[in-house]
């Protein structure tokens, strides 16, 4: 009975090679020498490697904007789980007078709905009145209108996961809330922790609307704002764009591998 | 949960960092919005101009704003439907199991992860009409070669290609969750009262999937609503005005016009036309939840 | 449960700190310069490695912005007060907005004042009100819009430089039917800025203004009608695709001698025309004045100048550094090297200078004479919306009446602002 779906397989590896093959060009490109991608003959593998586009990216100190998209990603991050987590935490547990769970939960999802771009103009105002205009912190604050929703969200499921017959037990030992949250309730949610810190961190390291608006001073570009910079170019610095891209995507792709299978169910609560 | 009473303030002590946060960065926004869109100004308040509903009268009558219109929700349509059609027949195809398939499922997924700036980056690349991998295969193909991002009845066209290719994944990591709650058992049954694959299919693993469907329908259609980056950075909303989206007019109107007050009357529109895709939302998950 | 947070806290806090201690180790001093991308960053990075040379002591962060992101991150940068530049390349059409605006810091009070050695147009938009007023800006880059031609190629189907638009059409058509693989003419027909530079002339020739004698816009005109179709009526004989061409796509058309005429030629664009190495047709581009139609040539001046924002957190360093890059030596430098047009007239006549490059004393010679776009305050906004309704009528969207009138109408509701 057991035999090899051989058709299945093959039309599955087929599919696969076309949605890897402009990451395939992206990786060729990025050692290919610029006369050989402006010709007109197909070229899947440079015949000689060059590592120049990596060299010419790292004399601009792109390892900066490394550091700036790797500091926003974490402060983002970690600002939308010490949020989330308390906030999840009571909407699913705590009741609340006049329903008002389900009105923070309508508001939650009326900001995951609502276009970037319809809040960036009045966001200036709000950055520049906490004096974090063209600064990193601003941008993790910003950030908070993407990342907070979403940690809030898909918390909601893993803190439902929660047994609450533990959190009785050690109620009936007297134990106060905090102490119940901390000891009890983080412990058991570090998986649900983690991929919902894994999913914010790539949404805000790929970030670029509010990165753009927002950041005027070089040094404190992030990987997005600058690809762009290159992109609009008026010459095919296709090589140095496919290095960049590389580069930039190179942690979320490391990222991908380790948690894969934890991808579906991530994206399955994430959704709900 | 009735235990908790006694604590009432806990609630508020833990919901209220994240409500202040989010109330700073919306709501205070949105009704700054709301109060510029009946100002004619370049900036804040300072030297603005009560107009009333002019600036929503200009852009209801303005030929731009129209074509915006438009064009998001073909995109939309086209971006979601293609979307959820592509994530189907993936999923449908990964459903069952096969050697290595935990292999190619990462590398499938691997667009959805990479940054929009990084995707538009090829595909610019891949578009060039002279020197583009996509026309250099059509040329060893001995095809004509396709004017990608020039030509404008094509131009959308390409921008839906690629945000097929980075988004697609993300429907079909959902039909997937969703093919494999469905129990074997049911599947079984139908097999043992003697059901047609053609009829299983249609009977059974679509009605059951339903639900999943439509919801990666809805975030597709909510998302695809919002687009900006792509269109910034591969066409730039043109050529002429072929793939400029609402987000981008917005964009246009706020941060090259400096036309403040009427952006914010193109961005109280696109609200509105966000909250009636949020309520379709809400009936849907409400409707879940009764079932 | 606590300390693996705690140490994440801190070993966050730790790399949020690492950039600023590694700069403040480096330099005494930043000085953050927006500037322009493409063969204006070459120059740019340059005169910023010379410098660096000159005052080890100094950081510099240089930011390569293409032309629409650059007059976005300046504008926002100054609305905002953000702070954030020390130097600002601008586009001379820019200037009256932000020198009127209180956006850019008096020159004179940081110290020395605007040499009569930068030809006088230049040194005109680098003041306001225009010519007399406050001195907000030095001329880096003089550019001026010229008209490229292949001479071979004209001699060749018996004709003579074209001295009209309507000669300019006669010859692209018949080279395009005559000649295999080159395109009669090329432009840029890319949306905003470079569609509008493209167009500037031929509206100019036809006698039609952007902004008429009132103050009103004057594109709804039969002036600007003939003027527009005459420019449509290039499209067939123009290259595929060249509505996305911008100046590095017409650079090459020319270079690879693949386009017998393009209808704008900026100097800085193509300083390696007569390069071997770079060009296949060497010796043979011809470079003049714009073709008049009812007015006579009207050359236009596009001047890149350098400025210190009023918000400058360095300011006399970016004063110094505007001097350094501005001074005769290295505006010299500057032209031999990269390609740069000088705004000094002595660097013009400078016999190295012009042994290099033939056409530079015509060149001066049309820069003295320069016309500038309009000095109003919203020309940005002004060039966007011509931009895209040229291009809706390049695309064949829309008809070329249909575009000017509209085109007229939001000009005229940009103007009232």
């Amino acid at each position: 009975m057991r035999r090899v779906p051989l058709i299945r397989m093959g039309v599955a590896f087929g599919v696969a090679v076309l949605f890897a093959m402009p990451i395939v060009w992206m990786v060729s490109t990025s050692v290919t020498p610029p006369g050989d991608y402006v010709g007109r003959t197909l070229v899947l593998w440079p015949e000689h490697l060059t590592f120049d586009h990596y060299r010419a990216l790292w004399e601009k100190s792109v390892w900066r904007n490394g550091l700036n998209s790797a500091i926003v990603a974490a402060g983002t991050t970690l600002v939308a789980l010490a949020l989330g987590l308390p906030a999840a935490y009571a909407l699913t547990r705590l009741r609340m007078p006049a329903r008002l769970d389900i009105g923070f939960l309508i508001f939650v999802l009326l900001v995951k709905l609502a276009p970037p771009i319809v809040l960036a103009i009045p966001l200036y105002h709000v950055l520049r009145a906490f004096g974090l205009l063209d600064t990193l912190a601003g941008l993790v604050l910003v950030y908070q209108v993407y990342a907070l929703p979403f940690a809030i969200w898909m918390l909601l499921g893993f803190v439902r996961d929660v047994p609450y017959s533990i959190e009785e037990a050690a109620m009936i030992d007297g134990a106060r809330l905090l102490k119940r949250l901390r000891t009890i309730v983080l412990p058991l949610m570090v998986p649900g922790l983690v991929s919902t810190a894994v999913f914010v961190a790539i949404m805000s390291w790929n970030e670029f609307l509010y990165a753009l608006l927002f950041v005027q001073s070089p040094a404190l570009f992030t990987l997005p704002p600058y690809v762009a910079t290159l992109i609009t170019e008026d010459e095919t610095l296709w090589g140095q764009l496919a290095a960049i891209g590389f580069l930039a995507s190179l942690p979320v792709l490391i990222v991908l591998g380790v948690v894969q299978r934890g991808l579906t169910r991530g994206f399955a609560s994430g959704t709900h | 949960m009735k235990a908790f009473d006694r604590s009432l303030p806990a609630w508020l002590v833990l919901l209220s960092p994240a409500a202040i946060v989010l109330f700073i960065l919306t709501v205070y926004p949105i009704a700054r919005v709301l109060l510029l869109s009946v100002f004619q100004t370049d900036y804040g308040f300072a030297d603005a101009d009560f107009v009333g509903s002019e600036n929503y009268t200009y852009l209801l009558s303005n030929s731009g704003f129209q074509r915006a219109s438009w064009n998001t929700v073909v995109f939309t349509v086209m971006a979601t439907a293609s979307e959820v059609g592509l994530g189907l027949m993936l999923a449908l195809l990964f459903n069952r199991r096969f050697p290595g398939r935990f292999v190619v499922i990462p590398i499938i997924v691997a667009p959805y992860v990479l940054a929009t700036m990084v995707v538009t980056a090829i595909w610019r690349a891949w578009f060039h009409y002279d020197f583009g991998f996509l026309n250099k295969v059509l040329r060893a193909a001995h095809l004509p070669p396709v004017e990608w991002l020039f030509n404008p009845d094509i131009a959308m066209l390409s921008l839906v290609l690629v945000d097929i290719w980075q988004t697609a994944p993300f429907v079909f990591l959902i039909l997937l969750a969703g093919l494999q709650s469905i129990s074997p058992d049911v599947y079984e049954a139908a097999r043992i009262d003697g059901a047609k694959p053609v009829n299983i299919f249609f009977r059974i693993t679509i009605p059951l999937l339903m639900p999943y469907i439509l919801i990666a329908a809805l975030l597709r259609s909510i998302e695809s609503f919002k687009i900006f980056d792509k269109v910034y950075a591969l066409t730039g909303g043109g050529p002429g005005r072929a793939t400029e989206t609402l987000s981008m007019y917005v964009y246009r109107l706020g941060f090259k016009f400096f036309d403040i007050g009427l952006a914010s009357a193109a961005a109280v529109v696109m609200i509105v036309i966000a909250a009636v895709l949020a309520a379709v939302y809400a009936i849907k998950l409400a409707g879940g939840r009764a079932e | 449960m606590r300390r693996p947070f705690t140490a994440l806290a801190s070993a966050l806090l730790a790399v949020a700190m690492a950039p600023a201690a590694l700069q403040s180790a480096a330099a005494d001093e930043t000085l953050t310069i927006a500037g322009r991308d493409g063969g204006y960053a070459t120059a740019l990075n340059r005169m910023v490695a010379l410098y660096k040379e000159k005052n080890p002591n100094v950081e510099i962060e240089l930011l390569e912005l293409p032309y629409g992101g650059l007059y976005e991150k300046a504008t926002i940068g100054f609305r905002e007060k953000a702070g954030a530049y020390d130097v600002v390349m601008l586009d001379d059409t820019w200037a009256v907005e932000f020198m009127s605006n209180g956006w850019l810091a008096d020159l004179d009070q940081l110290g020395g004042g605007l040499d009569a050695d930068f030809v006088a147009p230049a040194r005109a938009v680098s003041r306001y009100p225009v010519g007399t007023g406050t001195h907000y800006a030095v001329p880096f880059v003089g550019n001026v819009e010229l008209f490229a031609y292949r001479s071979d190629l004209l001699d060749k189907h018996g004709f003579d430089a074209p001295e009209s638009w309507s000669e300019v059409v006669e010859i692209a058509r018949t080279i395009s039917e005559n000649e295999e693989g080159v395109a009669g003419v090329v432009y840029r027909g890319k949306k905003a800025n470079p569609i509008v530079t493209g167009f500037l002339p031929i509206l100019w020739a036809h006698g039609a203004r952007v902004i008429g004698e009132d103050g009103q816009g004057g594109l709804d005109t039969d002036a600007a009608l003939a003027a527009l179709e005459t420019y449509l009526s290039l499209k067939p004989y123009a290259p595929k695709g060249v509505e996305t061409y911008n100046s590095g796509e017409v650079r090459d058309a020319l270079m690879q001698g693949t386009a017998a005429m393009s209808i704008e030629l900026w100097p800085s664009w193509a300083p390696s025309l007569d390069d071997p190495e770079m060009s296949k047709v060497p010796g043979k581009i011809e470079i003049m004045a714009a073709p008049g139609q009812v007015e006579g040539p009207k050359p236009m001046l596009g001047a890149w100048l350098l400025a210190v924002p009023a918000d400058a957190p360095n300011a006399e360093r970016g004063r110094d550094f505007i001097d350094f890059v501005t001074a005769p030596e290295n505006q010299k430098l500057l032209a031999l090297e990269v390609g740069t047009p000088p705004t000094r007239a002595s660097v013009y006549e400078d016999a190295d200078v012009v042994a290099k490059y033939r056409w530079y004393p015509a060149q001066l010679d049309a820069l003295n004479n320069a016309n500038p776009r309009p000095r109003i305050t919203q020309w940005s906004q002004v060039e966007q919306i011509l931009g895209d309704y040229l291009q809706l009528a390049l695309i064949g969207e829309m008809e070329a009446r249909e575009a000017l009138a509209e085109a007229n109408q939001q000009v005229d509701r940009a103007l009232s602002r």
